[in-house]
């Protein structure tokens, strides 16, 4: 038996310091039991409700996926990879699939590669929602908490006729999908997103255009575009940030080159701008879904791949509901690679946390902190 | 979209020219990805040129790999360009070597910023040292792991 482990402390730096202008400053663990969702803690330090440094400890979650990828077979790492954000399973999968073909030269079929595009669309859609209704929470908008969690339903349930599962797929399989599209989908799918656009536009008539969100996140979390390159952000945070960088037309994937989306961003940098963000990215892929189901070719939708992972090196990465997801991926020749670096959205924007939030009230911090759609259980991995 | 290799061998004459005696090893793995070895005591200047010269000012990630049967750790910079838009596809992977009983390396975080927290989970998950890192602690694993870096090879699982 090993020795108990030591207690862990509750704040890392003195409970108060004296800042550089004299006063007292007050350090506060805000933390780790679900401050939003997901564990984490933040360590913050306020003068007043100023807050004047902020220090991320996550790691709560941590589960060491990049060793247990180590010591499986590709196959079955699938399920495993998926685990870290359930509510974008099928983007983290992308990403694992595509380094993996990368190395075996392996190529997918173009309605293999819509049916991802597909599954896709529909996660990130779901992703950004079950973020909103959790920003409806964060905000005492109990309306907003409910409403995205209800509509996350039509597109739980199109997955689930799709691939046969609610939230975990493992539908992206090394060469292709596992299921084509059953019958009636493509009637189902236009139904849902036309009823969810419209849905769409109440959200916007009951909290985005609502002073009582907009007052609070107007100008609240600023990070400037230049800050946001610098740190590596991605996704929403950076194209909130004034960047129209996304993989899907920066280094076109699977199906998106032939389809016709906007890229959405928004200069400010602040709350209100990631947020708008997120609203347009459900708006192009309602519009997404919809050519999709029109313009799918026939034909194969699964190519036969290996299960072994040759010698080679790639770094595979798709852009994901939080941003660019990648893995740089090490094979050797067996059935299991011998790294598998796993680098998500959440990870990289974890950067971003001390910067939107240095210099705002603490009461502010709800507001900017989630805007970055920070999933504890993507970053810790 | 072109299938030559011209953009990214541009890119690998410009650092040659640059570091002539610095630059180990250049890989084109495929179309806009390459990977370009250096001197660990160089790389910093490497790292500088790239960002200020060749606008690869965006940190995609910092991954460590164990070659534990070549006794070394590599440390792999991935890093990309937003500024020029024609090369938002590229990733760069910039590498160094160190040897496995003697892993320490300098830091990059003064050359990008964004690199801070993957070069603290390389120093906890492989135990590699990064000098002049403004914060080399602990980042995933509990302040009371007192184990050996989880992530080197020779650590198994006990129930492997």
């Amino acid at each position: 038996m090993s020795a108990p482990p030591k207690p862990v402390p509750l704040t890392t730096v003195e409970s108060t310091e004296t800042s550089d202008s004299g006063a007292q400053t007050l350090t506060l663990s805000v933390g780790p039991q679900h401050s939003g969702s997901g564990h984490m803690r933040l360590i913050v330090e306020v003068d007043g409700d100023i807050i004047v440094n902020v220090a991320p400890d996550p790691g709560y979650v941590h589960r060491g996926i990049e060793k247990i990828i180590e010591l499986r077979n590709i196959i079955k790492s699938i399920p495993v990879i998926e685990r870290p954000s359930i509510i974008d399973a099928s983007n983290l999968n992308h990403a694992w699939v595509r380094s993996i073909e990368e190395i075996q030269g392996v190529e997918v079929p173009r309605r293999g590669q819509y049916l991802r595009t597909l599954l896709n669309e529909m996660n990130r859609i779901m992703s950004h929602l079950y973020w909103l209704s959790i920003y409806g929470v964060f905000l005492g908008h109990t309306t907003m908490f409910m409403w995205p969690l209800g509509d996350r339903e039509l597109f739980i349930d199109l997955a689930e006729k799709l691939t046969g599962a609610r939230i975990t797929y493992s539908y992206l399989v090394p060469g292709g999908v596992r299921r084509d599209l059953p019958p009636g989908f493509a009637e189902e799918a236009v139904k849902r997103t036309e009823y969810f656009e419209k849905r769409l536009k109440e959200y916007d008539r009951i909290f985005f255009n609502n002073p009582l969100f907009t007052s609070r996140a107007k100008g609240i979390g600023v990070l400037s575009k230049e800050k946001a390159i610098e740190l590596g952000c991605t996704g929403p945070t950076l194209r909130g940030s004034g960047v129209d960088a996304d993989l899907r037309k920066d280094e076109p994937y699977a199906a998106y080159p032939e389809l016709d989306f906007e890229v959405s961003t928004r200069p400010d940098g602040d709350s209100f701008s990631r947020a708008m963000v997120h609203m347009d990215e459900m708006r192009e892929s309602c519009k997404i879904i919809r050519q999709i189901v029109k313009k799918i070719p026939t034909g194969p939708i699964r190519r036969k791949a290996p299960i072994v992972l040759p010698r080679g090196v790639a770094y595979g990465r798709v852009e994901s509901a939080r941003g660019e997801c990648s893995f740089y991926l090490i094979g050797e020749g067996g059935d299991k690679p011998y790294r598998a670096r796993y680098i998500t959205g959440s990870y990289r924007n974890m950067a971003a946390i001390p910067a939107v939030l240095v210099g705002n009230r603490l009461a502010d911090m709800p507001t900017a902190w989630w805007s970055i759609d920070y999933w504890p259980v993507e970053a810790d991995r | 979209m072109s299938l030559s290799h011209e953009r990214e061998d541009d890119l690998i004459q410009k650092l040659k020219e640059t570091f002539p005696s610095d630059i180990k090893e250049t890989n084109v793995i495929r179309r806009a990805r390459l990977e370009v070895t250096v001197a660990p005591e160089k790389i910093k200047d490497v790292a500088v040129f790239l960002r200020d010269k060749l606008g690869f000012d965006h940190p995609n990630g910092v991954s460590a790999v164990d070659y534990n049967r070549e006794n070394r750790f590599e440390i792999v910079y991935h890093i990309s360009s937003i500024r020029i838009k024609e090369m938002r596809d590229l990733v760069l992977d910039l590498k160094e070597s160190v040897p496995r009983n003697a892993p320490k390396v300098g830091s990059l975080v003064s050359v990008w910023s964004g690199v801070e927290n993957y070069e603290r989970e390389s120093f906890e998950m492989f135990g590699i040292q990064f000098d002049g890192h403004p914060r080399l602690e602990k980042l995933f694993l509990t302040d009371n792991w007192d184990g050996p870096p989880p992530l080197r090879k020779d650590i198994r699982f006990p129930t492997d």
